[in-house]
């Protein structure tokens, strides 16, 4: 095997041109090959020091874009003042990934190119309407991630090029956003179902505009279709009928983790639970990230009432 | 592949395949044991060490990837005055049972100590939450990173 | 050296071992020379094997040596019926069964080695379900199984039967107020210590050491002795530090294949295991359990009968679950006081890895129903649950449902002690609720040895053949002998789990290492203590039974001014007769019984009972099913609680491994009877976020037969009542009985809403 660790972007392109395969935090690639399921490649360019690709930009630009380098990890994310304030969805998300661990080294590039329906950061980024930067020695192009995810483990993306950013257009006024998955624990899952939803409110607090993104109950992650329904809609009744769209438009597979009976409601639940945080974001009432220990599934314990003792139930 | 390996402040050269995990290069070429393998993908957390101070599973990260980097594993807590207060801390809360999962423990608990002094116990609970211990019920270790807080 | 410095804090002897990396486990060791093992496995449930062709995997580069069932003696083996060999022998009968073995200079070798052995052969049907297995038309698992050497009852693809009978059911069931009829099913499970199992064995001339994370040391070495037919003076098994067992590493299991290995190499061999062969290699998975059982009430509330049959998913071959059918029926019994009871159960063979002892085996799954049954029962009669608990459960001079009659015992105390903590009876949310659960377990009543020797400068050693997995028990062996002898726990250093070093014991295994091996060192250290006194009173001029012996110093009674430091005598023994003491002291005897029990294991009389009740809050989100545990009220009689640390620590973690099997640990299998989840991934264990507030009660009632000072077993029990307190808090929320473990959150979800539908919310 060949490694090689890339010192400009130029580089690394350059050895991807001749075959070789990026890796950052190497949190799907090392395990997949300790798991058997794909040995590694047989030459890798390291990107993961590449200043280049490591920044944030919180909407400084004249479009006010939100742009966030592709080795940019899940803990910077999920702690980023300007993507808690602008997309909280995107921080619920990648604040649910994995372990304090696998946030420090596993970055937002990878875990989209990765294209795995279960990924914690596909739907809020689809329900925010991003796209992903890709560039190759024969130049760079912007694609929606909506055309990104072609199936599990596939993208429409060529093996010479590289994801180098991840674009998102700046919400408007009263737009806030929310991630919800279905988990099991309280951490160290993995999507068994989810959902990203993002909402902008009128001045009556009704929906002006919603989109929502479902994690695990298709091939990729999907948009829900059809939401001019819920527009004029009271959060509550936005979130019944979201519930509704999402159970039916979902496609879900029966296999260890749940049977596709299940996932078709929870992905429903997962849903309305989403469009009422972000609603309630929206109308600027401050939910914490993640979504999931502060409001939803994951907690009812231990982060409030009982936070302050130990496990003897002595106070601390 | 020749690469510079730092470890606990100690510069080892070595000459291994691309492909080798961390854990295996730490405990084989560098003599270090104390980093434990416990899994197949990532969920134990007992093979935790710190890549410039920050927690990585070195089971399933490649060796040659922390050239010039600074690894710290569990023997390099402890220096020659003692154990280090986190050391003493389980210790003294019964936070160590069968100790297989104690050096991962310590080096999460390392990392969430220097970035949070004084963590609540929510924040202990999501900061150790990569490492998994079968033998306390996690609750003596709680304590035992709490405790550590220097405020207390 | 400072001595007795008054200190009681308990201070792990191995811990600065623990906690700063140098204390090495078996994966941890190196040898000169070392060649590295890995195994073929069937890696299908149930064949006939056509061919095993190990000749191109001989000759491949870095292999010396291979092995099959042709190159080791024609042993046949296992506790109760002899049904296992080393290798596969013609038939392969579940998917981890070991087929060839392979040495070689490299892991990597080792492994493309074991994949090119040719390895054919011929699907069979694969045996899952144990109540089709018990019917005359089913295979048989194992064909000739009537030619085994076996001492349990048996019958059709049943490795062990057993019943327990007293009184007259069929009587008192016809005349009982109330009768219900409930039954549930568990998942298997697993131990998952978190250390992988390593071996690693080295020939010197004709004997052999092995490093091994095992439990039961002695048991390893006995299974080498038989399979490779050596006297016990020549294997020695030494276990370095042991990453946690909870069952899963009790057994004879890979010893001798290494062992064979390193002889045929002429090389040390070290045998690492990934966490897939963890999970699937073993003789060892918590047994899934059918149970169904009927109790007849009278019109106070009071059991009057109770009937059941359980059915025990064994696995290919018996390993040590001989005894689980009858610890299963006192279970399902339950530690109640029911003057009828006839409970049939049989240790069903299938196509599924071996069962075998893990962590209070068949108990958490036998009292997680029982107890549903329980609440069951209570609500049929309007009484409240603790109430009815309180009407049935045993007590001091009770008879219990095998026709044991209970000296002091303390459920009623950790009733009462539970539901307190747990504020009991207090105005929930609707979504959260108190389930309440009791549970019991027996101590362990089996030999044991240690030595203590107290060296030249005052320090003492204790040499015990005990083994530590984590639990802290061995390291409280160093408070017991510094109590005897007057001196610090510190002052202490133990040599342990080496079978050559130390006695017999049975190992870490049915929580019984303080019990036993406990009142070994205490007879060990009381024969120097009575040494030392003697020594003090030559030097203090005064009678060795006016000697106290306190703090470091030898003192005579009364008169403080006239002492000795101990350090000192030893000095003295130094020059003559050596400090030495050696113990074992006879086990305390099994009580009586009046039940008739069939297939009778010795398991319906039990030593020093311990007892327990769990009261555990649960919040459970309707619209998905998942269970969140808010906290967690553990009262136990565990007898005196001699080291309360690693006491309380037993429970934490025996509660959250509870917690687990209750909601997110269970073995999932296809229909060939293959784990479809042998890896953390699918096999989800608590996390230190999932972790309750469990708050913890002793009540300490001194056990009259129990171990030093009235203590009983302590590591087991906390798993028992876990499981089925946290069903009850959910069906007090969902309106609907779980009748399947784990209760998975879809499983919650299925219930919750077929309730909601039936409108019993």
């Amino acid at each position: 095997m060949q490694f090689v660790i890339a010192e400009t972007l130029e580089h690394a392109l350059e050895l991807m041109a001749s075959g070789s395969r990026p890796i950052a935090g190497g949190t799907d690639l090392v395990v997949g090959a300790r798991q058997g399921k794909e040995p590694l490649p047989d030459a890798l360019v390291a990107i993961d020091r590449l200043g280049v690709l490591a920044s944030i930009d919180g909407g400084t630009g004249e479009d006010g874009e939100i742009v966030i380098g592709a080795c940019v990890s899940h803990a910077t994310i999920a702690g980023h003042g300007d993507i808690i304030d602008l997309v909280p969805g995107l921080a619920d998300g990648s604040s649910l990934v994995g372990s304090p661990a696998t946030r420090h080294v596993g970055t937002i590039g990878g875990n989209i190119m990765n294209a795995s329906p279960a990924m914690d950061t596909g739907a809020p980024l689809l329900a925010a309407g991003a796209a992903v930067e890709v560039a190759s020695t024969r130049g760079s192009r912007l694609l929606a991630v909506a055309d990104l995810w072609l199936g599990p483990g596939q993208t429409s993306v060529d093996s010479d090029e590289l994801c180098v950013a991840v674009h998102i257009p700046r919400p408007g006024p009263r737009t806030s956003s929310a991630y919800v998955r279905l988990e099991y624990r309280r951490t160290m899952e993995i999507a068994v179902v989810g959902a990203g939803a993002q909402v902008s409110l009128s001045d009556d607090g009704s929906v002006a505009s919603a989109s929502v993104a479902l994690t695990a109950v298709a091939p990729v992650i999907i948009a829900v279709q059809g939401l001019s329904e819920v527009v004029g809609l009271q959060p509550g009744e936005a979130a019944r009928t979201v519930a509704r769209l999402a159970s039916e438009q979902s496609r879900p597979i029966s296999d260890l983790r749940a049977s596709d009976r299940y996932r078709r409601h929870t992905v429903g639940v997962m849903a309305s639970r989403a469009v009422l945080a972000a609603c309630r974001r929206a109308a600027g009432e401050e939910i914490a990230v993640p979504v999931n220990r502060s409001e939803g599934i994951g907690a009812g314990y231990p982060g409030d009432a009982v936070a302050n003792t130990t496990a003897d139930g002595v106070e601390l | 592949m020749k690469i510079n390996l730092n470890v606990n402040g100690v510069t080892f050269p070595v000459d291994i395949e691309p492909d080798r995990s961390l854990s295996g290069v730490l405990r084989n070429e560098i003599g270090l044991t104390g980093t434990k393998e416990g899994c197949d993908d990532c969920e134990c957390g007992a093979c935790m060490v710190l890549l410039d101070g920050h927690p990585v599973n070195s089971c399933s990260y490649l060796a040659v990837q922390t050239d010039g980097r600074q690894v710290t594993t569990v023997e390099g807590l402890a220096d020659a005055d003692g154990l280090a207060p986190l050391q003493q801390a389980m210790l003294d809360a019964g936070g160590v049972q069968c100790g297989f999962c104690t050096p991962g423990m310590l080096m999460s608990a390392t990392a969430l100590l220097s970035e949070n002094p004084e963590p609540t116990v929510e924040e202990i609970r999501i900061g150790l939450s990569g490492n998994l211990c079968r033998c306390t019920g996690y609750a003596k270790i709680i304590e035992a990173v709490g405790s550590d807080a220097p405020s207390t | 050296m400072q001595q007795g410095s008054g200190t009681t804090k308990f201070v792990r002897a191995d811990g600065p071992d623990k906690v700063t990396g140098s204390g090495r486990y078996a994966a941890d060791m190196v040898l000169p020379g070392m060649l590295f093992a890995a195994f073929r496995y069937a890696e299908v449930s149930h064949a006939r094997i056509v061919e095993l062709d190990v000749e191109a995997a001989r000759s491949m580069p870095g292999v010396l040596a291979v092995l099959t069932d042709d190159d080791v003696p024609d042993v046949r083996y296992g506790a109760g019926v002899a049904d296992r060999t080393l290798f596969a022998r013609g038939v392969v009968r579940f998917e981890g069964e070991v087929v060839a073995a392979v040495a070689a200079t490299t892991p990597e070798a080792a492994r493309s080695a074991a994949d090119a052995i040719v390895f054919e052969y011929e699907e069979l049907p694969a045996i899952v379900d144990v109540e089709q297995a018990i019917e005359p038309v089913s295979p048989l698992v194992h064909a000739g199984w009537e030619d085994y050497e076996a001492s349990t009852e048996r019958g059709h693809n049943v490795a062990s039967y057993s019943s327990i009978t007293l009184g007259d059911t069929d009587t008192a069931l016809a005349a009982a107020h109330t009768v219900v009829t409930s039954r549930y099913v568990a998942d298997a499970s697993h131990a998952v210590p978190i250390e992988p199992r390593a071996v690693l064995a080295q020939w010197e001339g004709d004997k052999v050491t092995i490093w091994s994370s095992t439990q039961v040391p002695f048991d390893a070495q006995a299974g080498v002795c038989e399979t490779l037919e050596m006297p016990a003076n020549r294997v020695r098994v030494v276990v370095p530090h042991l990453g946690g067992g909870f069952g899963g590493k009790c057994g004879f299991h890979f010893e001798a294949h290494v062992a064979a290995l390193a002889r045929a190499a002429r090389r040390p061999v070290k045998l690492v295991f990934t966490r897939r062969e963890e999970f699937t290699a073993p003789d060892r998975r918590r047994e899934g359990m059918v149970i169904e059982l009927t109790s007849g009430l009278d019109a106070d509330g009071r059991i009057v009968a109770r009937t059941g049959e359980v059915l025990i998913d064994c696995g290919a071959y018996i390993a040590d679950g001989a005894f689980f059918p009858q610890v299963a029926s006192m279970h399902i019994a339950g530690p109640y006081s029911i003057p009828n009871v006839s409970i049939e159960a049989s240790l069903v063979y299938t196509n599924h890895q071996p069962s075998g002892s893990v962590r209070a085996p068949t108990a958490p799954q036998g009292c997680w129903a029982v107890e549903s049954h329980t609440d069951e029962l209570a609500e049929t009669v309007g009484l409240d649950p603790v109430e009815f608990r309180r009407l049935n459960a045993v007590r001091e001079g009770a008879t219990g449902p095998s026709g044991q009659v209970y000296g002091p015992i303390g459920l009623l105390d950790c009733i009462d002690a539970a539901v307190a903590s747990a504020s009991y009876g207090t105005d929930l949310a609707a979504d959260e609720a108190v389930g309440v659960a009791v549970g019991w377990w027996p101590t362990f009543a089996v030999p044991s040895g240690a030595y203590v020797k107290i060296n030249g400068d005052g320090s003492g050693q204790i040499i015990t053949g005990a083994q530590e997995c984590g639990t802290g028990s061995v390291m409280t062996l160093c408070q017991l002998a510094a109590e005897e002898v007057g001196l610090n726990p510190e002052d202490f250093q133990l040599v342990y789990q080496d079978t050559a070093a130390g006695p017999w014991d049975m190992g870490a295994t049915g929580s019984q290492t303080l019990v036993n091996n406990g009142r070994a060192v205490v007879a060990a250290s009381q024969q120097i203590a009575d040494a030392l006194k003697k020594l003090a009173a030559d030097q203090l001029e005064a009678s060795p039974d006016d000697i106290e012996l306190l703090e470091g110093q030898a003192r005579v009674v009364g008169t403080p001014a006239a002492s000795i430091a101990i350090g000192e005598l030893a000095a003295i023994a130094a020059g003559g007769e050596l400090l030495l003491g050696h113990g074992s002291g006879p086990p305390p005897v099994a009580p009586e019984i009046s039940a008739t029990c069939v297939g009778d294991q010795g398991m319906a009389a039990w030593v020093a009972p311990q007892f327990s009740c769990h009261a555990i809050r649960v919040k459970v989100d309707r619209d998905t099913g998942v269970v969140r545990v808010l906290s967690v009220a553990a009262a136990h009689d565990s007898g005196t609680i001699i080291n309360p640390m690693g006491a309380q620590g037993q429970v934490h973690g025996g509660v959250l491994m509870g917690i687990g099997q209750a909601l997110s640990e269970g073995t999932v299998y296809d229909d060939r009877g293959n784990q479809m989840n042998p890896g953390l991934l699918e096999y989800k264990l608590q996390t230190i976020a999932d972790a309750p507030p469990i708050s913890i009660d002793f009540v300490g009632v001194a056990a009259p037969d129990g171990g030093p000072r009235g203590s009983k077993g302590i590591a087991e029990a906390p798993n028992v009542a876990t499981a089925a307190a946290i069903a009850n808090g959910i069906a007090k929320v969902v309106g609907a009985r779980l009748t399947q473990l784990p209760m998975k959150p879809e499983r919650v979800w299925e219930a919750s809403s077929g309730a909601a539908e039936a409108g019993g919310r």
